[in-house]
């Protein structure tokens, strides 16, 4: 009994990790507060504000006329770049060819997509105007177009995306912004100011800092935080030893 | 009773009740931080190839397809293995027919699905380790809105497991040890045991009452660690023993000679 408890102190000095405790505690007290507070924030948030659809609805689909529908073979044949798949999708009511030249394990990685009428077999361009008819489709809200804007990501309010998206700005209460993908016209999604709060406690959380290592990614795997994940799990480790130290010494008594 | 002596007691108390939680949040914290997110969710299995359509492949049409299937949306006109095919919904159900003739192939056999999954999968030399058909029950890691599906079990690290729909002949999902470890951190993160969210009760407060405990731990390294006060309890504890009220501290004075 005697030798294991000798051998068991040898392992670790309670000593020290209670000065471990102590110091580790200077260095992680910030982060840990920002991810309880911003942990408290997740929990009591409301999920549905947090995804930024207040001003989103379901694009109205038209019956398509297959009679007047062109055989896909002569528009495969036309295009300059290789086609993988075609898919007949509708965009403002109107029947087209969506032809794939490459396209990413998810819809948010790069992609290449062109759009062909199906009916006319002439190529629409995703330009500002069409985009912003697109975004105004799927939009409930008030507000009027204040701004179109194309952007490169990363794009601030959808980090993953990986694709060229035209911003369409809504001038409402909630700032709404619209996503369309520049060369699929497909619905990124929507953003508004309620999601962008909510985004700013994920950049917390996940200590995505816009001005550290890579920039803000829409991740957790980054540098800063590993480094302080393995400091607070050496952290949290000694506090948790500390108090079965206190439990085993019979120093838990109500009095 | 000091500040200091009122945090020592409140830390001690709380932390017995919620320290075990936030040693969780910090290993299953660890964990996810560690491990990168694109390899968890398998993307590093799938192999990546583009196929060209061409038109010799595709006899069948759009158009003859909307005249036999009338209610079909969302069609595609993709490959499963070297054919080029149609997929489609008919009343949220996937359709899948030959771009060839517009035979119906849905829903897949065996061997198919076992071709697909083998040409989906990055490494060739892959054996198969099991094979099954899910047609009512999904396990957890799979959405029930996918069924039919077969599941094909790879001998490889990490046991993945390849989910092809039955009615489409994709693959809607993956899985394998890491993600499935993954999906329970998470769940031990967010202490939602029921549908894995993170808006339950038991989290908010084993939250509100971790805080607590940490605002306390704070005010101790404050006084451990504060240059005034850190001489100045040294010599109090060794020279002024009356404003040492007991035996809680004589019990760590001892605690700190051991």
């Amino acid at each position: 009994m005697k030798k294991i408890n000798k051998h068991k102190s040898k392992l670790f000095k309670l000593s020290t990790v209670k000065s471990l405790h102590k110091w580790l505690s200077l260095l992680v007290f910030i982060q840990l507060f920002i991810w309880l507070g911003t942990g408290l924030f997740f929990n009591l948030m409301d999920h549905n504000k947090a995804r930024g659809n207040h001003n989103k609805q379901t694009v109205v689909t038209q019956q398509i006329d297959s009679q007047r529908l062109l055989n896909s073979n002569s528009i495969i044949a036309k295009s300059n770049t290789q086609v993988s798949e075609v898919v007949l999708v509708q965009r403002l009511g109107q029947p087209y060819y969506l032809l794939t030249h490459d396209k990413g394990l998810y819809s948010h990685f790069k992609s290449d997509y062109s759009l062909v009428d199906a009916y006319a077999g002439t190529e629409l361009v995703v330009d500002s105007n069409v985009a912003s008819r697109l975004a105004q489709a799927s939009y409930k809200g008030s507000g009027d177009i204040s701004g179109v804007v194309k952007l490169e990501p990363p794009i601030a309010d959808m980090l993953k995306e990986k694709n060229t998206v035209w911003q369409v700005n809504f001038s409402d209460d909630l700032e709404t912004s619209v996503y369309v993908d520049a060369s699929s016209g497909r619905l990124v999604g929507h953003s508004n100011e309620d999601k962008r709060f909510v985004d700013f406690f994920f950049m917390l959380h996940f200590m995505d800092y816009p001005f550290l290592g890579e920039g803000s990614v829409g991740g957790f795997n980054n540098g800063q935080i590993t480094f302080f994940a393995l400091l607070t799990l050496a952290f949290c480790l000694t506090g948790f030893i500390w108090v079965i130290e206190l439990l085993r010494k019979g120093r838990y008594k109500f009095n | 009773m000091s500040l200091h002596r009122t945090s020592r007691k409140y830390h001690k108390w709380l932390m017995l009740f919620v320290g075990l939680q936030l040693l969780t949040w910090s290993i299953t914290g660890t964990y996810m931080v560690l491990m990168d997110i694109d390899y968890i969710h398998g993307d590093t299995l799938v192999a990546k190839k583009q196929k060209t359509l061409t038109a010799e492949q595709v006899e069948y049409s759009f158009k003859e397809l909307l005249e036999v299937h009338p209610q079909a949306t969302a069609i595609e006109l993709g490959f499963m293995l070297k054919k080029a095919v149609y997929r489609f919904n008919v009343d949220k159900k996937k359709v899948l027919v030959s771009a060839f003739d517009g035979q119906q192939l849905s829903p897949i056999n065996e061997p198919l699905a076992i071709s697909i999954a083998k040409e989906l999968y990055n490494d060739k030399s892959v054996t198969i380790a099991k094979v099954e058909l899910l047609t009512d029950n999904s396990p957890g890691e799979l959405s029930g809105r996918h069924l039919p599906v077969w599941r094909i079990d790879f001998d490889d690290f990490a046991s993945p497991s390849f989910y092809i729909s039955a009615n489409s002949g994709q693959l809607v999902t993956k899985r394998h040890n890491f993600w499935r470890l993954f999906d329970w951190m998470f769940v031990f993160h967010v202490m939602d045991y029921t549908d894995g969210e993170a808006d339950n009760k038991l989290l908010l407060l084993f939250t509100v009452f971790a805080f607590i405990a940490s605002i306390f731990g704070l005010v101790l390294t404050y006084y451990r660690l504060a240059p005034q006060h850190r001489p100045s309890k040294r010599s109090a504890s060794k020279n002024k023993p009356s404003r040492r009220k007991l035996k809680d501290d004589k019990a760590e004075a001892t605690n700190e000679k051991n």
